[in-house]
């Protein structure tokens, strides 16, 4: 009868134990999440001409980005691009990148110096990155520099660089083409946050 | 100077100068005010997310570059460091929501997860999720 209950309260007590040390195997499975996502991310570019200063926000680019291969895939609806002046957005969306044709843009790439990178502590990271990104249709291999910037609850991405439209086949009008730069400069500002591991 | 040239000169001077104030407007144009527009649509925000996931191609054609009136719950509330606010509303999806961004302007506090909503926008068409922008509230109930 004695052995019994002790039998019981040793299972009691192993499960117990066999319970604990699930829950913190899963706590640490959360933590080292591989994989990053957004799907608020920043994306703008600006034109400075003597005549005339453009720029254009959005606010809703969704990203991933895997830390064990460096991994990075971007995704931009053309329509979530603001403009200050609404003839503006019409023109960017209706003549030159002609969005309801082309509804998307993307970046795949590649932080090619992830070993120096410690995603385990705190810290600004400068990378380079490298990939495809394709804009109206057109892939453009790009190689750019940017910051991983590893923070408490998460990673931030930020680079900035220059694309000229008309590798990307977006024909400007000469009338027009005065007021925009040659060079765009892009701004990229992602918050990853881990994806929750089921 | 003879009185037809006189009447001439005024009517030129007048079509030169309406042509020029219409260019003014037509460049200083804003964007529409969601809160007075009147929306092409008014569904759920479950709804709209399986049209979305069930057939993007019919439900782009349907949706984009219309003004929808969605109402649903606010599933989380994302400020960026730009002051825009974007906010997830729940669908019948786990992964895949509706997000509605509003202008730069908006007061983050008034939203809170959990809370019914309904809001108007303009649909820009879907990546993961439903892209709603220059989103503005209609009803925001607790």
């Amino acid at each position: 009868m004695v052995l019994c209950i002790n039998n019981l309260t040793l299972n009691r007590i192993i499960m117990k134990r066999l319970f604990l040390l699930l829950f913190f195997l899963n706590i640490l499975i959360a933590v080292n999440a591989q994989k990053y996502m957004t799907k608020n991310g920043y994306i703008g570019f600006y034109s400075h001409t003597p005549m005339e200063d453009i720029k254009a926000d959005n606010n809703q680019v969704a990203g991933v980005l895997d830390i064990t291969t460096g991994d990075m895939v971007f995704q931009v609806l053309i329509k979530s691009f603001h403009f200050e002046r609404a003839l503006m957005e019409e023109h960017f969306n209706e003549n030159y990148m002609e969005s309801d044709k082309i509804p998307k843009s993307s970046f795949k790439g590649k932080i090619t110096n992830l070993s120096s990178v410690n995603f385990a502590k705190e810290g600004t990271y400068d990378v380079t990155v490298e990939g495809d990104l394709t804009i109206h249709d057109v892939t453009n291999k790009i190689s750019t520099k940017g910051t991983i910037e590893v923070v408490s609850g998460g990673i931030n991405a930020n680079s900035k660089f220059n694309i000229v439209p008309e590798d990307y086949k977006i024909s400007i009008p000469g009338v027009v083409r005065e007021k925009i730069d040659k060079n765009l400069a892009v701004t990229v500002t992602m918050k990853f946050t881990p994806v929750a591991t089921k | 100077m003879k009185t037809y040239v006189k009447i001439a000169l005024f009517v030129v001077s007048f079509i030169a100068l309406s042509g020029i104030l219409a260019a003014l407007y037509m460049f200083n144009l804003k964007h529409t005010d969601m809160a007075k527009a009147r929306p092409d649509f008014i569904l759920s925000a479950t709804v709209l997310q399986k049209e979305f996931e069930d057939n993007e191609t019919t439900a782009s054609a349907k949706y984009i570059n219309k003004i929808l009136e969605v109402s649903g719950t606010i599933a989380s509330v994302k400020p960026a460091d730009n002051n825009i606010i974007s906010i997830s509303l729940v669908t019948g999806s786990d992964i895949s929501s509706i997000i509605c961004t509003f202008p730069a302007i908006t007061d983050p506090l008034k939203f809170k997860t959990g809370d019914e909503i309904k809001l108007r926008g303009e649909c820009s068409g879907f990546l993961m999720d439903v892209l709603l922008n220059n989103c503005a509230v209609i009803v925001n109930k607790k």
